[in-house]
């Protein structure tokens, strides 16, 4: 009888108050992987780091244990994926996978408001030359074939 | 430790591209190996393998393999993968093992054959030793990676693309002089600036080939290499390093922590400075890596090492000879096996077997080789004996 309840929650959302819709909310999302959450958050043009609930270090999601104290207890805290380029390169071999792509760059670049850098895929540049480390470059999106996607600004 | 560290065998099939099966690459490297050292396979207790992309030519699970086909089917395996660095890391494994005092006699074999893949799988297959959610993941290359660095050292200490062309042109006059290099042929600063760019702003001179190929020692105790009576040369120093995996997780681009950290567990072990170092062969998959090695193995400080190596302080003749062999620029980089090719020129040059290359009274030798952008790396030191 259970069962078929909840067969019926999952076919239907009829029925269930709004705590209950809250709760499968939070619970879907700490059922997400450590990268999925990271990838939820950049399609929302965001960076989605923890912060150590025991030193207060902050870092990127995917890391499982605080690089400083390792602490394994985190606030999840996000960042608007802005910032300066660190280092990049435009390549004229690509691996496979990148070779439907006009010519982008990889970009190391710098989260602003934030401790770490973040790398990333910057479509439609056609050479080195149209760059420069400083460039501001924001999070567009993840997409499964080409990683995190970014846009000049 | 226990015991003297002696390697008392080494050997080297030709660096290139190979028709041979990757295991009939490994035997040949094995057998020239067994046969330096004047021993026969009965005496190997252990085999230490290192190995990448073994399941690009089919096989996996090596170790077995290669022991059976040398006949001593009952002698354990271990295969190691430490992408680029997969060689120096195995060493240092069977290094431990003979200082422990477990065998007294193993055999250290490093293969690779990745040339048949093309190019463009290559590329792809290499991609795969990086943190690939971050970097391959999002469209970086190899050279690629090393691109970013080298861009990022080239803005922080004012070097330019003549600056790395200068240590093409010295590996591949090394190289010319070594018959097992994958590519001997002279180049110049001009050739290498004028070749087809691979990834802003390394060009395909800045870099070194995809070769096939294997590298074997024979690591034994002190007392069972003066049993055997051959010549041997002495491991005094070995150092493990790591680095986050990332390039993005680096704090400073232009140094790899990996190297520091096991150049100086290496020293201290050798109780000796990177002064005494008469030679070395260091982990030069693009020209930049050569330039960071260096200082960060001691030999110059940083952001300096441009000058010393245009000055020519890095050729045979200079105050550090860098990379005689020919380097994996011009040596060629079968990966599993390169950490083990440097450790077979310090031999040859040590027993007097390196012919036009050899640096002459050298007593000292380090061998530096690391994996992906630095991740892995190891570090030895080497002594001539007698």
């Amino acid at each position: 009888m259970e069962l078929l309840a909840q067969a019926q929650q999952f076919i239907s959302l009829e029925g269930w108050d709004k705590e209950g819709l809250s709760e499968m909310k939070q619970q879907q999302q700490k059922d997400l992987s450590s990268r999925e959450k990271f990838i939820k958050s950049a399609n929302a043009g965001k960076i989605l780091a923890n912060k150590c609930l025991r030193c207060g270090h902050i870092m990127l999601e995917t890391i499982y244990y605080c690089e400083k104290c390792f602490g394994n207890k985190f606030e999840p805290v996000e960042f608007e994926g802005i910032g300066n380029m660190v280092t990049y390169t435009t390549q004229d071999v690509a691996p496979e996978g990148f070779e439907d792509t006009e010519s982008y760059a990889w970009v190391v670049f710098k989260v602003d408001n934030a401790p770490f850098r973040v790398s990333g895929f910057l479509p439609g540049v056609k050479s080195a030359k149209g760059l420069s480390i400083g460039t501001k470059v924001k999070v567009s999106s993840f997409s499964p074939k080409h990683g995190l996607l970014l846009q000049k600004i | 430790m226990k015991d003297k560290v002696c390697v008392l065998g080494a050997g080297s099939t030709k660096y290139g591209k190979l028709n041979d099966s990757i295991i009939e690459i490994a035997l040949n490297a094995s057998k020239d190996a067994i046969d330096s050292a004047g021993i026969t396979p009965n005496d190997i207790q252990a085999g230490y393998i290192s190995n990448v992309f073994g399941v690009a030519d089919k096989q996996v699970h090596m170790a077995p393999v290669i022991l059976s086909n040398l006949g001593i089917p009952h002698v354990p395996g271990l295969t190691i993968e430490s992408a680029c660095g997969s060689g120096s890391v195995m060493f240092r494994e069977a290094y431990a093992n003979i200082a422990a005092g477990f065998y007294d006699c193993v055999l250290g074999l490093g293969v690779e054959k990745i040339t048949h893949t093309g190019t463009t799988q290559s590329t792809t297959l290499f991609s795969y030793c990086s943190d690939f959610f971050y970097e391959g993941g999002n469209g970086a290359s190899f050279p690629g990676l090393f691109a970013s660095i080298a861009r990022a050292y080239m803005t922080s200490y004012k070097a330019n693309e003549e600056d790395l062309a200068n240590v093409a042109v010295k590996n591949h006059e090394n190289g010319i002089l070594n018959p097992k290099a994958h590519v001997q042929r002279k180049i110049t600063v001009d050739d290498v600036l004028k070749s087809p760019v691979v990834a802003s702003p390394l060009k395909l001179y800045d870099c070194c080939p995809f070769s096939d190929g294997a590298s074997a020692v024979i690591l034994c105790n002190e007392e069972f290499a003066k049993k055997v009576g051959r010549p041997y040369v002495e491991v005094i120093g070995s150092g493990r390093g790591a680095s986050p995996a990332a390039v993005q997780a680096r704090k400073d681009i232009t140094t790899i922590p990996s190297t520091v950290d096991a150049a100086k567990q290496a020293y201290k072990m050798a109780n000796i400075t990177p002064k005494d170092i008469d030679f070395a062969e260091v982990h030069d998959c693009f020209t930049i890596a050569e330039v960071i090695d260096i200082e960060d193995l001691g030999f110059f400080p940083k952001g300096t090492a441009v000058h010393a190596i245009r000055e020519g302080a890095t050729r045979r003749n200079g105050e550090i000879p860098i990379n005689p062999s020919g380097g994996l620029k011009s040596k060629g980089h079968p990966i599993g096996a390169t950490g083990i090719g440097q450790v077979v020129e310090v031999f040859e040059q040590f027993i007097g077997k390196a012919g036009d290359r050899e640096i002459k009274n050298a007593e000292y030798a380090l061998t530096h080789n690391f994996g992906a952008t630095g991740a892995s790396s190891a570090v030895h030191i080497f002594r001539r004996v007698g």
